[in-house]
């Protein structure tokens, strides 16, 4: 090789100059997805914690795994005896509901909905208002709310972009250090940068963790084919790696399932933990197998150790070995991503993080815009479209998020298809608003936008007192921390978008434009 | 190829390094956008193709004497895939000869693919 890039074009046009470059770049079109991913991902953090507050009806139960695995089967026998499989997701303390889930020997197409919550204690289906509750953010994280797989694949290659546009913006970065007490406000494009670099810096060690790790989460569909040089059945990876029993197959011979309960203090003895999930393989055959996994307490990764039993007669069959290195190591990079393992206020902490990342976008592309911004000049086309993609992602899509959350509340309890039309507000008043401020010039736009968001995210405590009887004084007083944190939330977010409004309403501050100081050479 | 001195993508290079288009005439524009483009194209798709390509290689050659060596030689080289993606990539934007990336990152991609159709399946 005839040296590299740096010996080749001088120090002046090194890796800090072509990175900066990369850095804008990479940084303006995965931009705008990975700000809502940020702030989609951010709030799942308290997936439960939403769907709870989306279902007002439904109060906590506290019941013991056996309780709950012993009535959610008395139900599931009833229902599906012949089926292929079920899932059973026993509550905790994060969640109310037993989860079920059948694959039913043959699908019934009339009974789309396989997926059910039940009451831990009795068994029955709860009844509570149809919602798609904290998944639908969650599930936007990474699928974008586009056909499978191109939202995963869509999502995929942001957070790459993320990855490049992380290592770029070090590389750029010559005063790393400097830059954490350097916050110059109201200078124009220069609070940008120092908003951006702050925003980045404080939180660099989360978002490269958070990326790579979100990169790892969906790594057996990005990055198989290694699988393919070393199984030529690529199945026996999984079966190996992860120590799960083959699959049996059905004897057609009918015999009851044992009883659960000693089977889930076995496991729980066996693993060390309370039982977290019970999976049946044909329930009802003399065939069936139990799998009951456990979560680890007190350790971060989300590879959850299995004990399998026999379903006819409860013979302990295997228990997951150790697995390799490796796989333990994808293990724990899954858990510090989806932040399972983390009590209330690491919790918080993660959210508070999420939020700077978002931040960290959304400056960025700000910067950008600002950065070629020249006063007096007549925008080019490709600054009028950025800057208006800027006001679509990072004020309506927050409006959309609201929206949802406040559809919940508005539309009746008891209505059909009511879970598809929260989805569809969040996406009408999204479009709605990115489509309206087009009427509107730029800096009015940013006012108006951040306005209704302000305004819809302050209107969900109210629609939350108007509707139910758990709004936040009765929370308060029943001590129901879970709905005074969110109606508080809200507002905070609220009042946090109506002081973006004041802000973005102040005239423009006297911008040095292209500033005669040397910059440094950071984001092109 | 890789010898060639590099005057043949100077316009390129102005491009990369400063990120301003190219004054000059259309034409001359015209070739700025595709080596542009193809550089892009080079850096996500070439890019994800040579990591593919090198992580299959590492994990066809990493010794596994046993089972459980054999998931770690799986294992790593799909965990550690996306740095080298990340790099690959980056590096595509910062080189300014366009011959010498596309040179290494497909040329590279193809050269493992031949190694890895060769080398076949595990036993």
């Amino acid at each position: 090789m005839n040296g590299t890039g740096m010996n080749d074009t001088g120090a002046q046009r090194g890796w800090r100059q072509t990175m900066a470059w990369a850095h804008g770049w990479l940084g303006l079109i995965a931009g705008w997805i990975l700000f809502t991913m940020f702030l989609t991902g951010t709030s799942a953090y308290f997936r439960p914690e939403i769907t709870r507050w989306m279902q007002p009806e439904i109060h906590a139960q506290a019941a013991s795994p056996t309780q709950a695995a012993n009535s959610a089967i008395r139900y599931l026998s009833r229902v599906g005896p012949d089926d292929l499989q079920w899932y059973i997701y026993l509550p905790d303390e994060r969640t109310v509901a037993t989860r079920v889930f059948r694959a039913p020997a043959k699908p019934d197409p009339r009974h789309r909905k396989a997926e059910l919550d039940l009451d831990p204690v009795s068994g029955t289906p709860l009844t509570a208002r149809e919602t798609r509750g904290g998944e639908q953010f969650y599930r936007f994280h990474f699928q974008l709310q586009l056909p499978h797989p191109w939202g995963r694949w869509l999502a995929g290659l942001c957070a790459m972009a993320m990855l490049g546009a992380i290592i770029s913006g070090v590389i750029t970065h010559k005063r790393i250090f400097a830059d954490f007490f350097t916050l110059r406000w109201n200078k124009g494009q220069r609070s940008w940068l120092d908003a951006h670099n702050v925003s980045a810096v404080l939180g660099l060690p989360y978002h490269a963790m958070i990326t790579y790790t979100g990169l790892i989460t969906l790594i057996t569909m990005y990055m198989p084919w290694p699988v393919l040089m070393n199984y030529a059945k690529p199945a026996q990876f999984m079966q190996t790696a992860y120590g799960t029993p083959a699959d049996v197959s059905a004897s057609g011979v009918r015999q009851p399932l044992v009883a659960i309960a000693p089977l889930i203090r076995d496991a729980e003895r066996r693993l060390g933990g309370p039982a977290t999930r019970v999976i049946i393989q044909h329930p009802g055959d003399a065939a069936a197998r139990i799998a009951i996994a456990q979560a680890k307490r007190g350790a971060i990764s989300s590879r959850t150790p299995v004990a399998t039993y026999d379903g006819a007669t409860g013979r302990f069959v295997s228990r997951s070995g150790d697995p390799a290195v490796a796989i333990n190591t994808a293990g724990v990079m899954l858990g510090l991503h989806l932040a399972t393992f983390a009590g209330i206020a690491l919790r918080w902490a993660y959210f508070v993080m999420g939020l700077t990342g978002a931040a960290m976008v959304g400056t960025g592309l700000l910067l950008w815009t600002a950065k070629r911004r020249k006063p007096g000049a007549a925008p080019f086309f490709g600054l009028k479209l950025a800057e208006r993609l800027n006001i679509a992602v990072i004020a309506a899509f927050p409006a959309g998020m609201a929206a949802y959350l406040l559809a919940n509340r508005l539309i009746p309890a008891a209505m059909e298809g009511r879970a598809d039309m929260e989805v569809s507000a969040m996406f009408w008043t999204w479009g709605l608003l990115a489509l309206v401020q087009l009427g509107l010039p730029a800096r009015r736009a940013w006012t108006a936008l951040f306005g209704i968001a302000a305004a819809f995210w302050a209107a969900i405590p109210v629609a939350n007192a108007l509707t139910t009887s758990r709004w936040l004084v009765p929370s308060l007083l029943d001590g129901d921390r879970l709905f005074v944190a969110f109606d508080l939330s809200c507002l905070a977010i609220g009042i946090g978008f109506a002081v973006a409004a004041r802000v973005s309403a102040r005239p423009a501050p006297k911008t040095p434009g292209r500033s005669r100081r040397s910059m440094e050479p950071a984001h092109a | 190829m890789l010898l060639k001195p590099r005057h043949r993508d100077d316009k390129g290079k102005a491009q990369v390094a400063s990120g301003q288009t190219i004054d000059g005439q259309a034409g001359r524009r015209w070739r700025g956008g595709i080596a542009m483009a193809w550089r892009w194209i080079t850096a996500i798709l070439g890019g994800y193709g040579f990591t593919v390509a090198a992580a299959m290689l590492s994990a066809r050659i990493l010794p596994a004497p046993d089972a459980s060596a054999r998931i770690e030689a799986t294992g790593w080289p799909m965990l550690l895939s996306f740095l080298l993606y990340a790099g690959i990539g980056l590096w595509a934007l910062h080189e300014v000869r366009l011959g010498r990336i596309s040179m290494v990152i497909w040329g590279g991609a193809l050269v493992m693919a031949i190694l890895l159709k060769l080398l076949g399946v595990r036993a």
